[in-house]
């Protein structure tokens, strides 16, 4: 391991610990940050709520992440979509249908999909078949989401987690079958195979803004607020220093 | 004080705990007691993924068993996938029993053979031939970009993938071409893959201290 790495990122994090809590502390009180809206999630809770009443289901698809590994985060901020989906899917008495391509994300996924029910007091309701794990490997999984999609009773596609460009197979099952499409990775694979299918398509870093985009939380917008600061000086820094180097050369 | 042995204890010393020690012996390698604490509680996370498949599986059985006895639609797929499954299961699973029960058996080698057989020529060929479609789909999703998105933008997207596709084929007399894919790759493709990237990190880590803080709780109730 390069031992400039690790007092590099330790720094990273010590700047983004305390940015985070001085904001979170300041943020207490007072009006709600405000953020830049992104199109992706603007208006994603209200086509799920049609797409409900018309007698269907939502599929989120949370890609081959899992808790254990590069790909845990991510998958953390797909499950974030699934808990803002899931109250307004469950309320409407039309369950989303869940996919998951790593089992450690299964019992979380089951878990939240079961805390939406309990909020809509449809406990004896929740079906932990909703939840499916559909195969461990990349394309097997998006091949499998895409049959559920393709044959099954959905009316919309939310794609959200951890995809490489397979995706383009569950991307072109929603395609062919003209559904309101959603997608948000972080993969620049997948993000390049999603871009023709959708144009509601969350790039990069917006995966992560998906809490705060669509529950207007407190916790998830001063955090979100925190980011940009510290994009907004890393930025400054590489200026700085391609500045300097130019300078110097 | 029922909602600090709930709710807190817990949250503390099953998630923020183990975080900031494996954390720690990431950050601070010259400590051999953290180095080894992150070793083991990384260890318990496999054995833990090891019993999550197993739910998994059991999932995958509960979900296709119930298509296959309800007769629903393509429920002849789902009887496919399970006879593949136990399948596909079954020489490693007898292979591993036997280890324990009969290490000198004969059987051994077959069940071995029969498993590299499986991978070999069929789970991998299978595999390789589902990736193989995604040519037709990305091909596919790139006409269906002209007919619904028509913009300078989507122009401008599919003529950088035209170039870059042609720039890696060998055409004799447009040998200029992969000059021109490689500036393409390099230059404006790389630059937006590190802010791409950077960005993915500043949030992976904002999401991460947000666990670490429990402002996000994906465990339980907020």
């Amino acid at each position: 391991m390069d031992a400039g790495v690790i007092p590099g990122t330790f720094l990273l994090l010590l700047s983004l610990l305390v940015l985070l809590v001085v904001l979170i502390l300041r943020g207490r009180k007072g009006p709600i940050p405000s953020v830049r809206p992104l199109p992706a999630f603007q208006d994603i809770r209200t086509e799920a709520g049609y797409a409900a009443e018309s007698g269907g289901a939502v599929h989120i698809a949370l890609g081959n992440g899992g808790l254990y590994g590069e790909d845990s985060v991510t998958s953390l901020a797909g499950l974030q979509v699934v808990e803002s989906l899931a109250d307004i899917a469950v309320s409407y008495g039309a369950p989303p249908i869940i996919t998951v391509g790593d089992p450690t994300l299964l019992p979380l996924a089951q878990d939240v999909l079961r805390r939406a029910y309990e909020r809509n007091g449809a406990a004896e309701s929740y079906d932990p078949g909703k939840v499916r794990f559909v195969a461990p490997s990349p394309v097997a999984y998006a091949a499998g989401a895409a049959n559920l999609v393709a044959t099954g009773k959905v009316t919309a596609n939310v794609t959200t987690g951890a995809f490489g460009h397979e995706v383009s197979l569950l991307a072109d099952a929603g395609a062919r079958r003209d559904l309101p499409q959603l997608a948000a990775a972080a993969d620049p694979a997948a993000i390049g195979a999603l871009y023709p299918t959708t144009d509601r398509l969350a790039v990069g870093e917006e995966l992560y803004a998906a809490g705060a985009q669509m529950t207007d939380e407190r916790r998830y917008l001063t955090s979100l607020v925190a980011q940009d600061i510290l994009r907004l000086i890393l930025i400054l820094l590489m200026l700085g220093s391609a500045v300097i180097g130019f300078m110097g050369r | 004080m029922s909602s600090l042995i709930k709710r807190w204890i817990p949250t503390l010393l099953f998630t923020v705990l183990p975080g900031l020690v494996v954390l720690a012996g990431y950050l601070l390698p010259s400590n051999q007691t953290l180095v080894d604490f992150r070793h083991e509680l990384v260890e318990w996370a496999v054995i833990v993924a090891a019993f999550a498949f197993l739910l998994g599986v059991f999932n995958i059985l509960r979900v296709h068993g119930r298509q296959v006895f309800r007769r629903r639609q393509g429920w002849f797929y789902s009887l496919v996938l399970l006879f593949a499954m136990v399948a596909a299961a079954t020489p490693p699973t007898t292979q591993a029993i036997l280890e324990v029960v009969r290490p000198d058996s004969p059987v051994h080698k077959t069940l071995e053979d029969a498993t590299s057989t499986l991978f070999n020529y069929t789970i991998s060929p299978l595999g390789a031939s589902l990736a193989a479609l995604l040519v037709f789909t990305l091909t596919l999703a790139a006409f269906r970009l002209l007919r619904t998105r028509r913009s300078a933008g989507t122009v401008f997207f599919l003529l950088v993938v035209a170039l870059v596709l042609l720039g890696t084929t060998p055409l004799i007399g447009l040998e200029w071409l992969a000059d021109v894919r490689d500036w393409i790759v390099n230059v404006p493709g790389m630059a937006g893959m590190r802010g791409l990237l950077l960005g993915v990190a500043l949030g992976t880590i904002i999401t991460a201290l947000r666990v670490f803080l429990t402002i996000e709780r994906p465990y339980s109730e907020s």
